[in-house]
């Protein structure tokens, strides 16, 4: 194994990739994902969590009121965000199908302390975003009721639940969802992009048929499978590191970047590897690329279901709480690359000796 | 019957050697995958997912308050008695005697609200447990939904759709009342069958639901308690998206490789010898894979129980993908410019159809995503004809377009040529433009540029439409400027490139006015046919100028290609971009000048 041959391999896939201008797609496309940052921040949080939506509008709420009298009309008009109408009901229900109104509440005359249910029937939008947000305005003035009226029937609990007492929450809602989902997902990205790149990279030696020239000269085939890994290497580095950049730029900062790109360059080395044994096993891009992403599928189901998974230790090195036992599970995944590492070589190896044997 | 008869015998040889080649080799090995995978699966829902874990740090001084926060895996909980309110720093949330301290930070501001959540997820189980059911659930909603089709208009200059009428009045309908009767106080569940739905509601996973999501509801789901009434996620897209859409697109990839197989190995040119059309090859290669979609769509439609009408707006939708897979196909020049090709193309059309399907699930805009109808008809309403032709007239038109240009170049000039990605694709909008009639085909050309420039504009339209209101029509009387002017200018480009000498004084001219032509033309016959809800409002005078006084509009077209090629006739091609800006600012400003108009 000549060092300087895998170099040389390496430097000349790289330019390939520059002069193909692949990078800059590459780049477009995150480069697209990007541009969407601002959009994926709101949108994808609102899907996550629509309750955080409910924070950003600020209009009152025509609500409609029928029924019988109740303390909720009280609890209602309290609301900064909705404006109550006693109505007839018909009426109401018509206002709301013209979006004249936002809901209407039905309230039943039942006592507050009988034996029965209190049901009261809520009218809303079908499938309207803005049916969520009223939702859940609603909800905290019913849930107050609902305090209320166990009080009333207290008497009738067998037990009480622990009491906690929470101070106003404020809003951070973005937080669980960038750095426990967003993240991660970053992070992972340029590992599947090199590990399919790799499979590209050695199909594409046997379908074109430019083996032969190659191994008429003096690298190896193992080192020409070196050379290959190596550059697909250098990319996932590089893009993730882009990414925290662009994350740090978007004014979301990202604590302990250096362990975070470790962990990526190390899982994405694992990647490759597996991408590459399935490209010398098929040596042809179809069957490997199928191969490898059925194979994908399993790995990321399998390392999601162990507990501090690499990617889990990511999310847990960018908010800062993870522990020195993150070096330990980088040494377990480095271990397991090595192994991987060591069947590609032979693998390589066999396959280059048959070549030679050929020619 | 000739050119059947040969569809047909490629068509079975294509479907040989897809599955001889795969057959032997890969799918051994995707058994074994397969089981794995099955394994892996249990062992997952066994274990459950780690990806947040250890994400907040908490410290309880309490061990049954303890018990409740170890069981969420984002906490890594500690309990202590001694000192823990000198240490409190250490922890986004500390609990003392029941109350609950949170560090004022991003992270303490998050791990208090997961806390929250998990209180009330204990508090309703603790509620569950009571003999005396309507003493812990005292207060029951019974949801009822209004249908209410918002008119895009309804949207205009920002203001919200149900915003406060005059505050002191409750507001009046204007159309008819119809009577609706007071419902019945009594609940309408046994007090047995609502303490099974609360105890199935507590032990769902979040995700738990997504595995029946497509099965037939019980009814329950519009009877709750306060605590309940969560809104509803609309993460069922993305699932969707899942199911139908990833299926579609792994296998549109095959057909990708396909093409480029022919092209790599330069088996392609025997068949281009064969006395077989170019049309019939294309045809009979794609005949296999665009099976193979249907009968995976009908498949995965009948496993889930749904209508078979699903497979309607999935029509357009494989098409699209077969035909974007062609083109692809055709282009990349290695299997590294395929790769991130088609995981461009995935990505772009992912989103067109998945963005619309959740977030503007209120407005005409989702419909733009034949998805959306896939929503629709799983839920039950279904669509109609006119929306069936809105959502999906542009992927038909789109298809249509690209295979006739997959076909018109399908020759061994263009499939082995070893040029760079980007005057490739110029070479393949060429080939569209005639030597004989140059000036006619530059008007086809045009007017076949429109679905695609339409289909941008809706995905414009639909990502900026979630902006406040100035910036979004800002952004997008840019973004349409920019999108029309390129598209029209596309053709001349292409000639030019290959004929310098085609740009002469009176060509300018003609070609500008006939490009104009083209476009207006298409333009208005799409909108017609399709658009007329979107063309009422604000966003769809931004986009869709031409509907107004007609000679306007083709003067502006006008205008926009003459700028463009008399840029590329003064400066060559090096001065196409700066014309192509120019053309986008006169455009812009025009688009302004019009929308001012139109704003109160």
């Amino acid at each position: 194994m000549n060092a300087r041959h895998i170099r040389l391999i390496a430097r000349k896939e790289l330019s390939g990739l520059y002069a193909e201008k692949t990078i800059v797609s590459a780049i477009l496309l995150q480069l697209f994902i990007a541009m969407f940052s601002s959009f994926l921040m709101v949108g994808l949080t609102a899907m996550y969590d629509p309750e955080a939506m409910a924070e950003y509008s600020t209009v009152r709420y025509p609500i409609g009121y029928a029924g019988a009298e109740s303390p909720l009309i009280d609890a209602f008009e309290k609301s900064d965000d909705l404006r109550l109408y006693r109505m007839d009901l018909s009426v109401a229900v018509a206002a709301l199908s013209e979006r004249k109104l936002s809901a209407v509440v039905y309230v039943p005359d039942t006592s507050p302390d009988a034996e029965g249910p209190i049901t009261i029937t809520l009218y809303l939008l079908q499938n309207d975003l803005q049916s969520s947000i009223i939702n859940t305005k609603i909800r905290d003035v019913l849930l107050g009721y609902e305090a209320e009226l166990r009080e009333i029937r207290a008497d009738r609990l067998a037990f009480l639940p622990i009491s906690l007492n929470f101070p106003d929450a404020g809003g951070a809602d973005f937080f669980e969802f960038v750095y426990g989902l967003l993240i991660p997902l970053l992070m992972f990205l340029p590992a599947i992009v090199s590990a399919a790149l790799i499979i590209d990279l050695i199909t594409e030696e046997y379908q074109r048929q430019t083996l032969e020239t190659l191994m008429s000269t003096p690298v190896t085939f193992a080192e020409m499978v070196w050379g290959k890994i190596a550059a697909c290497e250098l990319l996932v580095p590089v893009q993730s590191g882009a990414w925290l950049l662009l994350l740090g730029a978007n004014g979301i900062a990202v604590r302990h970047g250096v362990e975070i790109l470790l962990h990526a360059a190390a899982g994405g080395l694992f990647l490759i590897l597996l991408g590459a044994l399935a490209a010398l096993r098929y040596r042809e891009r179809t069957g490997a690329q199928f191969v490898f992403s059925t194979a994908l599928v399993v790995v990321i189901l399998f390392v999601l279901a162990v507990p501090y998974n690499p990617l889990n230790l990511m999310v847990r090195l960018a908010v800062g709480t993870a522990g020195p036992e993150h070096w330990l599970m980088l040494v377990l995944v480095l271990a397991a690359t090595a192994g991987l590492a060591w069947l590609t070589n032979a693998y390589a190896r066999r396959m280059g000796d048959a070549l030679h044997a050929v020619q | 019957m000739g050119a059947l008869s040969s569809v047909w015998t490629i068509a079975r040889w294509e479907t040989r050697r897809s599955m001889s080649s795969m057959g032997r080799e890969v799918l051994p090995l995707a058994a074994v995958l397969l089981v794995l995978l099955v394994l892996v699966t249990g062992f997952a829902a066994q274990s459950g997912m780690h990806l947040q874990d250890g994400m907040y740090r908490i410290a309880v001084d309490d061990p049954d308050v303890f018990q409740i926060v170890a069981a969420d895996e984002r906490f890594s909980a500690y309990r202590t008695d001694a000192g823990l309110r000198e240490n409190r720093h250490a922890y986004d949330i500390v609990i003392l005697q029941g109350e609950v301290y949170a560090a004022d930070t991003d992270r303490g501001r998050s791990a208090l609200r997961a806390l929250e959540r998990d209180y009330e997820a204990y508090v309703s189980w603790v509620a569950n447990a009571q003999p005396d059911l309507f003493a812990a659930y005292p207060l029951w909603i019974d949801l009822r939904y209004v249908k209410s089709e918002l008119d895009f208009a309804a949207t205009q200059s920002g203001r919200q759709v149900g915003a406060p009428p005059d505050p002191s009045a409750p507001p009046v309908p204007e159309g008819p009342v119809e009577t609706v009767h007071p419902p019945s106080p009594a609940a309408a569940f046994s007090e047995a069958e609502l303490r099974e739905s609360l105890r199935r509601d507590a032990a769902d996973h979040p995700l738990a639901r997504y595995a029946d999501l497509l099965s037939a509801d019980t009814g329950m789901e519009t009877f709750k308690t306060p605590s309940q009434l969560s809104p509803p996620l609309p993460f069922d897209s993305i699932i969707l998206v899942f199911v139908f859409i990833f299926p579609l697109y792994f296998t549109s990839q095959f057909f990708m490789m396909s093409m480029v197989n022919e092209r790599v190995g330069r088996t392609g040119e025997i068949l281009l010898s064969a006395p077989i059309r170019p049309a019939a090859i294309i045809l009979g290669k794609a005949l296999p894979y665009l099976a193979a979609m249907l009968l995976i769509s009908t498949v995965v439609t009948l496993l889930n129980g749904a209508s078979l009408l699903i497979l309607l707006p999935l029509v357009p939708v494989i098409l699209f993908f077969l035909a974007n897979a062609l083109i692809i196909g055709m282009s990349a020049r290695s299997f590294k410019e395929l790769s991130f090709l088609s995981i461009f193309f995935s990505t772009v059309a992912t989103s067109y159809l998945f963005f619309p399907t959740v977030f503007a699930n209120v407005h005409v805009v989702s419909i733009v995503s034949p998805l959306t109808l896939v929503v629709l008809q799983l839920q039950g309403d279904g669509f109609t004809v006119a929306e069936y032709v809105y959502s999906t007239s542009l992927f038909f038109a789109t298809s249509l377009v690209l295979l006739y240009a997959g076909a018109a170049n399908f020759n061994e000039e263009r499939l082995f040529s070893e040029q760079r990605l980007l005057p490739r694709l110029a070479d393949f909008v060429a080939a569209g433009v005639s030597e004989r009639r140059p000036l006619l085909s530059l008007l086809l050309l045009s007017a076949f540029a429109v679905p695609f420039v339409f289909m941008i504009q809706m995905m414009a339209l639909v990502l900026l439409f979630n902006l406040p209101m100035p910036l979004s029509l800002v952004l997008l009387i840019v973004a349409a400027a920019f999108i029309e002017e390129f598209a029209k200018s596309v053709g001349i480009y292409a000639v030019f490139r290959m004929r310098p000498a085609f740009l002469s004084a009176r060509n300018v001219l003609a070609g500008s006015f006939l490009v104009a032509l083209g476009f207006l033309a298409g333009e208005k016959i799409l909108l017609f046919a399709t658009l007329a809800q979107i063309v009422d409002s604000v966003f769809g005078s931004v986009l869709f100028l031409s509907l107004q006084v007609l000679w306007m509009p083709f003067l502006l077209h006008f205008t926009g290609v003459l700028v463009v090629s008399s840029a590329l006739k003064i400066g060559g091609r090096r001065a196409y971009g700066i014309g192509l800006v120019a053309a986008s600012v006169v455009h812009g400003l025009y688009n302004l000048y019009v929308v001012s108009g139109v704003l109160p």
